[in-house]
């Protein structure tokens, strides 16, 4: 017989959300070095930052429920299926059809990505070498795209933008500034009156966005709505991250950025390192439904944790040489899009709009892309990171 | 009770028992059996628990849906007219009470 001993999760008291703002990285190194699961008082939850711990919460709904109580996504968006568990989960997540699925996104996206890839080319070189890959091309393409995809009909990516961004900071608003959350509720407000115009033209002419099958699925509007709202949230900043975050690795590194120009279909590679390396989403809450054991370390029923996929794709158990960005690493399966009942959604209109369509043109159309010698890339972020600034050259 | 031989090229079978209504891609995960990820939780949304059934299991198969089909053409091995199924979409139990696949080299 084996007799397991098991310890109170160590207190990070040295972790500060500046800092994790800054450069997670050398947080969670340090941190799983220690223990795969520690208490953290900045952000008054328990980070999870192993691999195998933060795979372990994602298969098992019923220790780690995504119920969260007093989520702060309930206000910013109302309450999605994100934060609902199966069975309940299920009927939501089935209310969305194919309509991100790889048929539909063949058969309808695909044109679309072409285009505002397009578009937006185009309003790089009206700015000129020197314009910023994220606020010139990565924000808009991915906005205008969720445009289409959502069916948000007289909405432009302005505004989908703004939706996103204020709705995603009032749900990490833990500092409740008023300020944030008159913004997030501004928002909120848009879209939901938004739909509640939409709804009955929808009802009349169904087609092929995923407002109309949500308004025509029977779920409750109120559902709807938070869905939208979520959908929304997460459907403009992983995408532009993913796109940011692609370019900047490979600006940086000569050796990778040849692999995948002399190889076509390594852009899949370069897109899931990217995800890898530093994933979008890079910290979401569950909520422990009774007392448990979660590698070694003691969580209390009702205790919050925070699952740090960022800490997870770094983990040198699984990867070799986590800290740095390699396309060509030996495959294993990364956390970046969740997994569970919650793998996200979006993956593969994340896959082809970015993988397929916008980085081998973007490269094809700018053969000498280079980072801007006289200013800085800067990037941010920890709950979700990402390029905040890439002033780019091609001339 | 359900048997499953899940064989590996280059290395030892798994031969894993669970109870009738388990998927084929649960219990690969719940027992660690390599070479299935099954990263979705068994929505037929992400292709990571591809398998190869071996033939004379195939007429015990339930029909392979839309979605099963649709995301099948997303794996990363490359794909077999009749044997590549999802394993998340094929429950044991019923006439499928001991069933046979070839792990593919890669799902990612």
């Amino acid at each position: 017989m084996t007799t397991t001993t098991t310890r109170p999760a160590p207190v990070a008291d040295w972790v500060t959300i500046n800092d994790l703002y800054a450069d997670p990285y050398p947080i969670f190194r340090r941190m799983r070095e220690e223990a795969p699961v520690h208490w953290v008082p900045a952000v008054n939850r328990y980070m999870v930052v192993s691999y195998d711990a933060c795979h372990t919460i994602e298969q098992d709904p019923d220790r780690f429920t995504a119920r969260e109580q007093g989520s702060l996504m309930y206000k910013a968006m109302g309450h999605s299926m994100l934060r609902k568990d199966d069975p309940e989960h299920a009927v939501e997540r089935a209310a969305y059809g194919g309509v991100l699925k790889p048929r539909a996104i063949k058969e309808s996206w695909t044109s679309v990505f072409e285009a505002n890839t397009e578009k937006y080319i185009a309003h790089l070189k009206e700015v000129g070498s020197g314009a910023d890959l994220i606020r010139h091309f990565a924000a808009p393409f991915a906005a205008a795209n969720l445009v289409e995809i959502l069916g948000t009909l007289g909405a432009d990516w302005h505004d989908m933008e703004r939706w996103s961004q204020h709705m995603i900071d009032g749900t990490g608003n833990y500092a409740d500034d008023p300020e944030v959350w008159a913004r997030a509720l501004t928002a909120r407000d848009e879209v939901e009156t938004m739909i509640d115009e939409l709804a009955p033209h929808y009802r009349a002419n169904p087609d092929h966005t995923l407002l109309s099958h949500l308004v025509n699925s029977g779920i409750p509007m109120e559902a709807v709505k938070a869905n939208m709202c979520m959908s929304i949230g997460g459907g403009v900043n992983e995408p532009r991250d993913a796109v940011g975050t692609t370019i900047w690795a490979l600006l940086l590194d000569d050796a990778q950025r040849e692999a995948v120009l002399g190889d076509p279909p390594r852009w899949a590679d370069a897109f899931e390192e990217s995800v890898r390396w530093v994933a979008p989403i890079g910290m979401y809450p569950r909520q422990v439904t009774g007392d448990t054991v979660l590698e070694g370390i003691e969580l209390p029923a009702g205790a919050r944790v925070g699952v740090c996929l960022g800490a997870a794709n770094r983990d040198p158990q699984v990867w070799e040489d986590p800290e740095s960005f390699d396309l060509t690493r030996a495959k294993k399966p990364h956390l970046a899009f969740g997994g569970g009942q919650h793998f996200c959604a979006g993956t593969w209109v994340a896959r082809a709009s970015v993988a397929q369509v916008a980085l081998p043109r973007l490269f094809a159309e700018f053969p000498n892309l280079r980072l801007d010698p006289d200013h800085a890339a800067t990037v941010g972020g920890w709950v979700f990171r990402g390029m905040l600034t890439l002033p780019v050259q091609w001339a | 009770m359900a048997t499953i031989t899940f064989h590996h090229e280059g290395a030892d079978d798994d031969v894993v028992e669970v109870p009738e209504g388990t998927s084929i891609m649960r219990a690969a995960v719940t027992n660690g059996v390599a070479g299935i990820v099954g990263e979705c939780g068994g929505q037929a949304m992400c292709a990571t628990c591809h398998i190869y059934v071996r033939d004379e299991y195939l007429d015990a198969l339930p029909p392979i849906s839309d979605d099963e089909e649709e995301m099948l053409e997303c794996a990363t091995a490359p794909v077999l007219d009749d044997r590549s199924r999802l394993g998340c979409q094929i429950k044991l139990g019923g006439g499928l009470t001991t069933v046979e696949v070839d792990v593919p080299a890669s799902q990612v």
